[in-house]
């Protein structure tokens, strides 16, 4: 048993995981998972049978046990078989390592021995050729024979020893051949003592197989008699069971056959009298639908009849229709004809609009060449009229200054000489300047510059419209009161300046930009500000993305100016006073929504500037919440719509003063009549009156100075008479002196 | 087999004596499968007769219906000539009627169960085995070899016949040496030259070789029984060009030093070989060195040289050769000389080899030195299966300390050590070790095959 489970714990080991890398053992060890888990289902569904089948395990152990006991036996018995036939061979072994170390001990010992030997002899042999010297010495022939004796038996002593080591070594020899042939012997017994044991060893292991065989049959047998048994008591129980419960099935199919009989029974009755029933009824039903057939048929063949009669006529009508349609593929063949006249035609025409089409084209790019040129010659035309414009100014600039430095000079002159009153030179700004007119319109600002500025300004003080404005605007005194009651030293100041730039401007111009800085006057800095920042904060989706990731490095204020710019652009707002504009109109539009009550949008178009600041500023400086930021969107939008027609007009005007020629010529007109006007009305009329009181003056003097003349002639009329007559007295004193007469009364009147 | 030709090739002139055959009389005969009352046999029949009585002549064959085909190698007779038959007939079982008619006894489970190979392997054993050098002529050994090369696995040559000696010459040299012969100019070989016949055999893996002559009885002569230069000479290069071969078997053959020499010389890093076997011979420690050189110059697995004369000095140079090889498995130095100092070599050795399985020191003069280094291997080497030092005096002290080596042990299952004189409880106890270890072996195989048959079953 411990083996049994030492293999169960081995196989454990063994089992496949499904983590191994190997495809297959994954696979392996799914199946296996799959196996076990059926298996335990099974076994939980089984229940009591899991008791005997571990009962047949056991068994079945057993007969597995009795095999690996026998196998056991068998090993045992085949290795002990073995060693008993091997016994001999071992033995065999180590005769013949015996042997061999016998024979090489003797080996040894023979050598030594007949080493020995060869020394010894060696010596005999020596002392026996010393002796034969020792012979030739002898010359007495008995001494002679006695040591050739002598020598004979030595050399008889020398061959008898090597005789005995022959036979010795052969006896030797004999002696091994003995035991060879003994050695031979005892192998042919050992091979057939070891034939004969392997043979008994064959037959007992045959045996004992067989022996081993029966006993795991037996086991076998022992245990399938067990499971027959027990399988065969199973399946009578299981046929028990099963024939108990077929004759309770048969007996209750019985008692369910008979019920259902009864109840067919019943029901058949009842379906028979339902039967009779039904039956009546068809019959009358039938005889009713006879009665109608009939009746159909006589309609039917009435209707026979009659659409017989439609049928002729109706082919008669298709005759008809034939012919005419007939006519009709007639006409349409013909309008084919003519449609594809018309479509040629229509080709042709086409080509020739083409034709003319190019034409003109060419026609319209050879004009608009034309026109530009035109346009060339214009701007180079307009660029010389203004060059002569300006020199034919200058030239007419230069006399006409001349003019009227000669009329202050007359001027001087009658006040200083004629009238004897000191003269006063009247301010002439004029004078100062050279060349033509510039217009002022550039000194109105961006819409740009004036956020930037308004930003500026907001954050420093919270006084009204910048200073800009009104410098720019020029505005009068009455404009700057408003403001000045906030920041003093700004009022004056613009104000000054005001004075000092635009004292010489025409009066049109002032009261037309005057105007302008009064309404933008109405709204505050601060409002405007917060105006703005609402709207950068509402109309975002006006600005491009691609802005905002460039100005998030910015900071806040420069990043609103940025955005309101673009917003601007976007909305068309350009200049300043589009800015205020749309302030204005949001209050406007925030009144409109909110005071509607009060009623007073009326009286925004009519109202006094002053009123309206007042109002202004008593409505938001203190509530500080302007537009609802959710209003900002649909009063932008109505703003677009009222400020672009303006802006369209505007724009239909403007390509007219685009070139060089756009400039202004309405001061133009003021300004030479200021040229002109520079003596004014009262000193022309004192001139008036001087010049008649000249005028007479001057009569009178002309009368003097012809009495003068007169007299003086007289005098020398008078003188010469005197001489004459001085003559005539000293002379002859007759005729002469008649007609001298009347000379000399004449004479004596002049004088 | 006398019975089935009868029936078939029966002639019709026997007809006529009908009543004298008394199995014509009858209506049935059971005990013949292809009997028939038609007294006239089938048209086709009488072709395939005829096919059969003219094979020799028009060997026609493959062209037969697989049906028909069987008729014809049923009929044919074994004593066809080998030139028609050898390369034409593969069916067994005409092979089988031919080995039957030549032996009568036959074995063939160790021809691989291929009735023509143990045909012609025996039959050209045969001719070998009677070639006599001069007198027979090569040719007859040749012409076998297109007939037989495909089929030939294994050459097992029980003896070769020296040549003829004039019998005045017989006389004289009857007591002379070998020695004396080699002077002469006698015959061109001394042996059969298998040079000429193992470079041609391609199929050729086993090869066995005795020098020597059988049963020559009261003729014996020494140069019956002689391995010369010559004849190790023309071997060593057969052997050479032989590149197929994968065991070699030299035996009883008076192989020493320098014929042994001669051969590994040959041998040297032979493709195939992987079984030597030198048994029976007289190798010194000179020849123990070559075959040292060869173990690691070869793939060789099995390695057999009982019985010689291997000294402590052969065996050093084997122990150094087995301390670097990985291929060898069976090493056998059975009734050697090696004693302590050979012993104790090999001993060191297998400390470092990590292949060998199986070892056999018997008879070797081994004593309590190498029994201590063994016990060393014993703990430390676990490849090996299988060690045999019977027949060496490892005395009582030599004997425990081998206990002790196999107390540690758990690989080896099989330890003879027979007549080693140690006591009988060492005894008792390796036994019980090799015991243990054979259950632990068997139960591992048993799981073994469990696990493949469930894996198969899956």
């Amino acid at each position: 048993m411990s083996q049994d489970g030492n293999l169960r714990e081995d196989t454990e080991e063994a089992v496949p995981s499904v983590d191994s890398e190997n495809p297959e053992e994954r696979i392996a060890a799914r199946r296996l998972r799959i196996a076990a888990r059926s298996e335990a289902k099974k076994r939980q569904e089984l229940g009591d049978d899991s008791h005997e089948k571990k009962d047949i395990k056991e068994e079945a152990r057993k007969s597995q046990h009795q095999v690996e006991q026998s196998e056991k036996r068998m090993i045992k018995l085949q290795s002990d078989g073995t060693e008993l036939v091997t016994n001999i061979q071992v033995a065999a072994d180590s005769r013949e390592s015996q042997r061999r170390t016998e024979v090489e001990e003797a080996h040894r010992l023979r050598v030594e021995k007949l080493e020995n030997e060869a020394k010894s002899s060696l010596e005999k042999f020596e002392e026996i050729t010393r002796k034969w010297t020792v012979a030739k010495m002898k010359e007495i022939p008995q001494d002679l024979r006695d040591s050739l004796s002598s020598q004979q038996q030595l050399c008889a002593l020398l061959i008898e020893d090597k005789n005995k080591l022959i036979h010795e070594l052969q006896k030797e020899m004999k002696l091994s051949d003995d035991r060879y042939v003994k050695d031979l012997k005892k192998q042919g017994e050992d091979v057939d003592l070891m034939i004969e044991r392997m043979e008994d060893q064959v037959k007992f292991l045959m045996g004992s197989y067989r022996d081993e065989l029966d006993q795991i049959e037996n086991s076998f047998e022992h245990e399938r008699k067990i499971l027959l048994t027990g399988n065969r008591k199973k399946w009578e129980q299981y046929m028990k069971e099963r024939q108990d419960k077929e004759l309770e099935n048969v007996m209750q199919r019985m008692k369910r056959v008979e019920e259902y009989e009864v109840l067919l029974q019943q029901l058949r009755t009842e379906d028979a009298e339902e039967y009779n029933m039904i039956k009546i009824k068809l019959d009358t039903d039938v005889q009713i639908l006879e009665q109608q057939l009939q009746q159909m048929k006589a309609t039917y063949q009435l209707n026979q009849e009659k659409l017989e009669y439609n049928f002729q006529v109706l082919k008669k009508r298709d005759e008809e229709n034939t012919i005419t349609k007939s006519q009709q593929k007639r006409k349409i063949t013909r309008l084919q004809d003519v449609v594809n006249n018309l479509k040629i035609k229509c080709a042709n025409q086409e080509k020739q609009s083409r034709e003319e089409n190019q034409n003109l084209t060419d026609d319209y790019t050879r004009i608009m060449q034309q026109y530009k040129h035109m346009q060339k010659k214009m701007r180079h035309f307009a660029a010389i009229d203004a060059k002569k414009f300006e020199e034919v100014w200058l030239m007419n600039e230069e006399e006409v200054k001349a003019l009227v430095e000669k009329a202050l000079d007359t001027d001087r002159l009658v006040h200083e000489q004629q009238l004897g009153l000191a003269w006063q030179r009247p301010p002439l700004a004029f004078m100062e300047r050279c060349g033509p007119l510039q217009p002022q319109r550039q000194a109105q600002k961006t819409a740009h510059q004036a956020i930037s500025e308004l930003l500026r300004l907001g954050q420093t003080s919270g006084c009204s419209l910048g200073k800009g404005k009104y410098r720019e605007a020029g505005a009068g005194p009455e404009a700057g009161v408003g403001p000045g009651a906030e920041s003093p030293a700004l009022a004056v100041e613009v104000y000054e300046s005001g004075a000092g730039l635009e004292s010489g401007s025409s009066e049109v111009e002032r009261e037309s930009e005057g105007s302008g800085g009064e309404h933008s006057g109405t709204v505050s800095v601060k409002m405007v500000k917060k105006l703005l920042e609402l709207l950068c904060d509402e109309a975002g989706f006006l600005i491009e993305s691609k802005l905002l990731k460039l100005l998030s490095p910015l900071e806040k204020d420069e990043q609103s100016l940025m955005k309101l710019d673009s917003i601007f652009t976007a909305m068309g707002i350009e200049s300043e006073e589009d800015v205020y504009k749309l302030a204005d109109f949001f209050m406007k539009y925030r009144h409109t929504q909110g005071e509607q009550t009060q009623d007073v949008s009326a009286k925004w178009g009519v109202a006094s500037p002053q009123a309206e600041r007042g109002e202004f500023t008593s409505s938001c400086s203190p509530t500080s919440d302007l537009i609802h930021p959710n209003d900002v969107l649909v009063a932008l939008r109505a703003f677009t719509a009222h400020h672009c027609r303006p802006r369209e007009l505007a724009a239909s005007h403007q390509p007219s003063m685009l070139g060089l020629g756009g400039r202004e010529d309405t001061e133009d007109a003021a300004y030479w009549e200021a040229m002109g006007d520079v003596i004014p009305e009262a000193k022309l009329k004192i001139w008036g009156a001087l010049e008649t009181a000249l005028d007479k003056y001057h009569i009178v003097l002309t009368e003097r100075s012809k009495f003068i003349t007169d007299t003086q002639s007289l005098k020398q009329q008078n003188t010469e008479l005197r001489m004459l007559l001085h003559q005539y007295v000293n002379s002859r004193v007759g005729v002469p002196v008649i007609a001298s007469r009347g000379f000399v009364s004449r004479m004596c009147l002049l004088i | 087999m006398s019975k089935s030709p009868g029936a078939g090739m029966y002639p019709p002139v026997a007809k006529l004596n009908l009543a004298a055959d008394p199995r014509k009389m009858r209506r049935i005969i059971a005990e013949d499968p292809e009997w028939s009352l038609t007294v006239v046999p089938l048209l086709s029949n009488l072709c395939l007769q005829c096919i059969v009585r003219n094979f020799e002549e028009k060997p026609i064959l493959e062209e037969l219906l697989p049906r028909h085909k069987d008729y014809v190698l049923e009929r044919l007779s074994p004593s066809l000539p080998l030139q028609v038959t050898a390369n034409l007939i593969s069916d067994d079982g005409y092979w089988k009627r031919c080995c039957k008619q030549r032996w009568g006894l036959c074995d063939v489970s160790s021809y691989g169960h291929s009735w023509k190979r143990m045909f012609f392997e025996r039959h050209l054993e045969n001719i070998i085995e009677l070639f006599i050098p001069d007198a027979t002529d090569p040719k007859t050994v040749l012409g076998m070899v297109p007939l037989c090369r495909n089929y030939v696995k294994r050459l097992d040559i029980s003896q070769l016949l020296p040549p003829i000696k004039e019998p005045q010459k017989s006389e004289d040299d009857d007591n002379s040496d070998s020695a004396s012969d080699m002077g002469m100019d006698g015959p061109s070989m001394d042996h059969f030259d298998f040079g000429i016949l193992l470079d041609k055999l391609s199929h050729l893996e086993e090869f066995h070789v005795v020098y020597r002559v059988k049963g020559c009885g009261m003729n014996f002569e020494w140069n019956l029984f002689e391995f010369t230069f010559r004849d190790c000479e023309s071997l060593a290069k057969a052997l050479k060009s032989c590149k197929t071969l994968r065991v070699l078997r030299i035996h009883q053959s008076k192989v020493d030093d320098e014929k042994c020499r001669q051969l590994v010389n040959n041998l040297l890093d032979h493709p195939s070989l992987r079984e030597l076997n030198l048994s029976h011979n007289l190798i010194g420690d000179r020849g123990a060195r070559a075959i040292g050189k060869l173990l690691n110059r070869s793939k060789l697995e099995s390695l057999t040289v009982y019985d010689n004369n291997i000294r402590g000095p052969g065996a050093q140079a084997i122990a150094y050769a087995l301390a670097k090889n990985s291929s060898l498995l069976s090493l056998n130095l059975r009734l050697n000389r090696l004693g302590d100092e050979g012993g104790q070599a090999i001993a060191q050795a297998l400390l470092k080899n990590r292949t060998l399985k199986w070892l056999h020191l018997g008879g070797n003069e081994m004593t309590e030195p190498t029994a201590t280094v063994l016990s060393q291997v014993l703990v430390q080497n676990n490849t090996l299966r299988s060690i045999n030092l019977s027949c060496n005096r490892l005395g009582m002290d030599g004997g425990k300390v081998l206990e002790e080596g196999m107390c540690h042990n758990s690989s080896v299952v099989e330890c003879d050590i027979r007549l080693t004189e140690v006591g009988q409880e060492s005894d008792y106890c390796i036994s019980q070790v090799v015991r243990n270890n054979q259950n632990q072996a068997h139960t591992k195989h048993n799981t073994e095959e469990n696990l493949a048959q469930t894996s198969e079953h899956y």
